[in-house]
C-alpha cells in the first residue's frame, strides 16, 4: 500500500463529519458538506489512481471535478429559487 | 529516498489540511462560518496533492491528469463558495445585498426617513 492510497483511504475518513454535517444539519449547512466532500471526493480518486498507477483512472477525478462544479451550481441555484 | 519523504510530507499536510478542514466544517455553528472551511480542503490540499505527484512521477501522463483535475477543482471553489454565500443571502433577505446594498428594502426604508429626522428639532 502506497502512501497515496493511505492518504486517500485518511480523507475518506476525514469525510465522515461533513457526511454527519449534511444528515443532520440545516439544508444551508447541507449544503456546505456537499461542497466540501465534492472537493475532497476528486482528490481522493486522483490519489487512488495515482496509488494504483493507472493512468486510465485519472480520466475520473478530471470528469467528476467538472460536473460535481455543475452540480453544486445547480444545487445552489435550486436553493436560491425553490428550497 | 528524498523523493519519497517529500512525497510523504506533501502528502501528511494535505491529510492534515482536509481533516482540520472537516472538523471544522462539522464545528461551527452557522453556514457562514462553515464555509470559511472548506476553502483549504479545496484550494491548499489540492496544491498539495499535485505537488506530491509532481514530485513522485515528473513530467508525465499521470502528473497531467492529476494537475488539470485539481487545478479545475482549486478555480471553480471560488466561484461555488460565491453562489452559495449568494444564494443563503437570498433565502434569508430576499436579496443578496441584504441590509448593506444600494436597493435593499432596509435602506430604502432609511431613504425615506430621512427628511423626518432632519425635520426633527434637536
Amino acid at each position: 500500500m502506497t502512501a497515496f492510497v493511505v492518504a486517500a483511504i485518511a480523507m475518506l475518513v476525514a469525510m465522515v463529519p461533513a457526511g454527519i454535517t449534511i444528515a443532520r444539519g440545516a439544508l444551508a449547512d447541507a449544503v456546505v458538506g456537499f461542497e466540501f466532500l465534492t472537493s475532497v471526493a476528486v482528490m481522493v480518486f486522483a490519489l487512488l489512481a495515482e496509488g494504483f498507477q493507472r493512468s486510465s483512472l485519472f480520466e475520473f477525478p478530471v470528469i467528476l471535478a467538472v460536473l460535481l462544479f455543475g452540480s453544486g451550481l445547480v444545487f445552489v441555484r435550486a436553493l436560491e429559487r425553490w428550497l | 529516498m528524498v523523493r519519497e519523504v517529500i512525497t510523504d510530507a506533501l502528502l501528511a499536510l494535505a491529510v492534515l489540511t482536509v481533516a482540520a478542514s472537516a472538523l471544522g466544517v462539522a464545528i461551527m455553528r452557522t453556514p457562514y462560518a462553515r464555509l470559511h472551511y472548506v476553502t483549504p480542503a479545496a484550494v491548499v490540499a489540492p496544491v498539495l496533492v499535485a505537488l506530491a505527484v509532481f514530485v513522485t512521477e515528473g513530467l508525465n501522463v499521470y502528473t497531467g491528469g492529476a494537475v488539470i483535475a485539481l487545478v479545475f477543482v482549486i478555480a471553480s471553489a471560488p466561484f461555488l463558495s460565491h453562489a452559495t454565500i449568494r444564494a443563503m443571502r437570498v433565502r434569508e433577505h430576499g436579496d443578496w445585498r441584504g441590509s448593506g446594498g444600494p436597493e435593499s428594502p432596509d435602506r430604502q426604508e432609511k431613504r425615506d426617513r430621512r427628511p423626518e429626522t432632519q425635520d426633527a428639532p434637536r
